[in-house]
């Protein structure tokens, strides 16, 4: 048994560069922001300061392009076919897939042996990918409360209700932290079951645009 | 204005051994930490010099007498002084002289006099129905109430004073908390100025002092009824080791290059210093006659001038800033403790790692990773087929 064919109908060119950029700012944001954190080679706090805030702007200008985009692209939502249909379909997890969700749950805890019959997202897939935009969002606000700390900017009062919340500055700088280890997890989980799931054509579309 | 007493008063400096123009220039420096320009300092002058003596008491509860020893660093024979002979301290427990009945009658016939205002160091002791502080056979709550709902302001120094500093810190036995957040638990209305930092700044209390006296209303204060002119910009905006910190220059903690860092004065940001999120003027004031401050003197800041006074708890700087040495504050786990969370990161990923490891072998195992057929049908449609018709 082979798995679902992926076509480009399923991942169109404008998305294999979306995700590019989430990939790359991803990567970079980690890596200035673990250097933020804690500087543990000398001389790049300038560069990693800048590079990290510039990301940040790239990835919400790519954040808010991409959920423009799934109002009007059209592309498969359906597994191993080239039917398209607008691309929020693909995010908003649909009624007749409901009872899927434990079904899902139970073959990746390994309760069950035969794949779930789902959309091209599965059940928990959906979830988890819709899950991404609060997340992000998320990351920004902790991220630019952080960033202004002087009261003299005027938009202020809306990020010291959250330094407020998180229980003053030291509070927040550990929410932002921890939603790091979020963001990390999601992408180890993510990558890990695009990997078993059909590495090769999988991967090939999404970054390659190649189909197999 | 009241140019023979003006004379009286500079007759008085001068016994103390401090010329006029010292005293101008203290004026001028004063103005400067008030947020005023320079040209004030005239008016400075007059408003000390002909100022009527303002009662004030100054109140110790749960303290370590620190920020008494602060003020004690203005200098001797220093101007700062003189000003605050100009309040009529009627009570300061630390320096008086009068002890026992006398000094708490100081107490009671300042409030029935009124017009006073009201220093307290120390934190609120709310443990035990107040029964952890007593003072003069009651508790120490039941003076604090008495004296702050009849005062015109109250200055509230130092951070135990202001959200209850050390003594609240966890788990805190004592129930303390800050001067504000109990005044306001009990309904008392008076105005509070939070002064943080530990122990407070003396050049501080003399600005907001002199703010009082020169234009009789406190200074302009921000969300945390702090002054804005002294807690509104980071130390970390200040510092005098900011360029180093751009450049990315840090005083690395047990490297074999550490005295050369330190001597060259590095950054101390891998130390834990909490300069990037404490809103204070230490680089502008510094302490101890302007002498030097912390991280000037080599220490990372360590945020006691951080507070939320009405919100206390996990607001409190000793909390949110320890360890000290460590850019984050420890995770406090129910049943482990505290624990820092580049730790709890660490382990969680390392523990979800080590579950896709164990996933991946287990898939392999059962063929997925070369594909698994799918069900032919959803199993809850399967089930419900004859009773509901079957999912949509």
């Amino acid at each position: 048994m082979s798995h679902e064919g992926h076509y480009r109908e399923a991942h169109p060119l404008i998305f294999v560069f979306t995700h590019w950029i989430n990939l790359l700012c991803m990567i970079g944001l980690a890596f200035t922001g673990f250097y933020i954190h804690y500087p543990f080679f000398a001389g790049f706090m300038n560069g990693a300061r800048t590079i990290h805030f510039t990301l940040m702007f790239i990835l919400l200008i790519n954040l808010t392009s991409r959920v423009i985009l799934a109002f009007w692209v059209k592309d498969a939502n359906q597994l191993g076919s080239k039917a398209v249909d607008t691309d929020l379909k693909n995010w908003l997890p649909q009624e007749e897939n409901k009872h899927q969700f434990m079904e899902t749950v139970k073959y990746y805890l390994f309760f069950r042996n035969t794949r779930v019959i789902s959309a091209k997202y599965g059940a928990l897939q959906k979830i988890a990918y819709l899950a991404t935009v609060p997340i992000i969002l998320y990351m920004a606000y902790t991220g630019f409360a952080l960033y202004t700390p002087a009261q003299s900017w005027g938009i202020w009062p809306f990020f010291a209700a959250g330094v407020s919340f998180f229980g003053g500055a030291m509070g927040i700088r550990i929410a932002h932290y921890f939603g790091m280890w979020v963001v990390i997890l999601f992408t180890m989980v993510h990558a890990y079951l695009a990997a078993i799931d059909g590495f090769k054509p999988l991967w090939g579309l999404i970054f390659l645009w190649r189909e197999s | 204005m009241a140019q023979e007493v003006r004379g009286e008063f500079y007759d008085l400096l001068a016994a103390r051994g401090v010329t006029r123009r010292d005293f101008m220039k203290f004026c001028g420096s004063v103005a400067a930490v008030i947020g005023l320009s320079e040209v004030y300092a005239p008016q400075i002058a007059s408003a000390i010099a002909a100022g009527t003596l303002q009662p004030a008491l100054w109140l110790a509860h749960g303290l370590c007498t620190g920020c008494t020893e602060s003020m004690a660093q203005i200098g001797v024979p220093d101007v700062p002084t003189i000003v605050l002979d100009l309040l009529s301290v009627n009570y300061w427990e630390t320096v008086m002289a009068a002890a026992g009945t006398q000094a708490e009658d100081n107490i009671t016939a300042t409030v029935d006099k009124g017009g006073y205002i009201v220093i307290v160091e120390g934190s609120v002791m709310t443990g035990q129905g107040g029964n952890v502080l007593r003072i003069a056979g009651k508790p120490g709550v039941d003076e604090l109430k008495e004296v702050c709902s009849k005062a015109k302001a109250v200055i509230a120094v130092g951070s135990c004073a202001v959200d209850g500093g050390w003594v609240a810190g966890d788990p805190n036995p004592a129930k303390a908390t800050g001067v504000q957040a109990y005044l306001a638990q009990n309904g008392i209305k008076t105005p509070v100025v939070n002064l943080p930092t530990c122990p407070v700044n003396p050049e501080w209390v003399v600005s907001v002092l002199v703010d009082y006296l020169l234009v009789g209303a406190l200074p302009p204060l921000n969300e945390f009824n702090e002054p804005k002119s002294l807690y509104s910009e980071t130390i970390h905006d200040n510092c005098p080791r900011r360029g180093h910190f751009e450049n990315g220059e840090f005083v690395q903690f047990g490297s074999a290059d550490q005295t050369a860092q330190e001597a060259a004065g590095f950054c101390l940001y891998q130390m834990g210093c909490k300069g990037p999120q404490t809103k204070t003027t230490c680089p502008l004031v510094r302490w101890n006659r302007r002498v030097s401050w912390c991280v000037e003197s080599g220490s990372p800041c360590i945020g006691c001038g951080t507070a939320d006074p009405l919100k206390g708890g996990p607001g409190n700087w000793v909390d949110a800033g320890t360890p000290f040495l460590s850019r984050l504050a420890d995770t406090r786990l129910p049943g482990i403790g505290g624990v820092q969370p580049s730790t709890i990161g660490a382990v969680v990923g390392g523990v979800a790692a080590a579950g896709l490891v164990v996933h991946g072998v287990v898939s392999a195992s059962k063929g997925r990773i070369k594909g698994v057929p799918q069900e032919s049908e959803k199993k809850f449609d399967s089930k419900n087929k004859s009773s509901e018709g079957g999912d949509k």
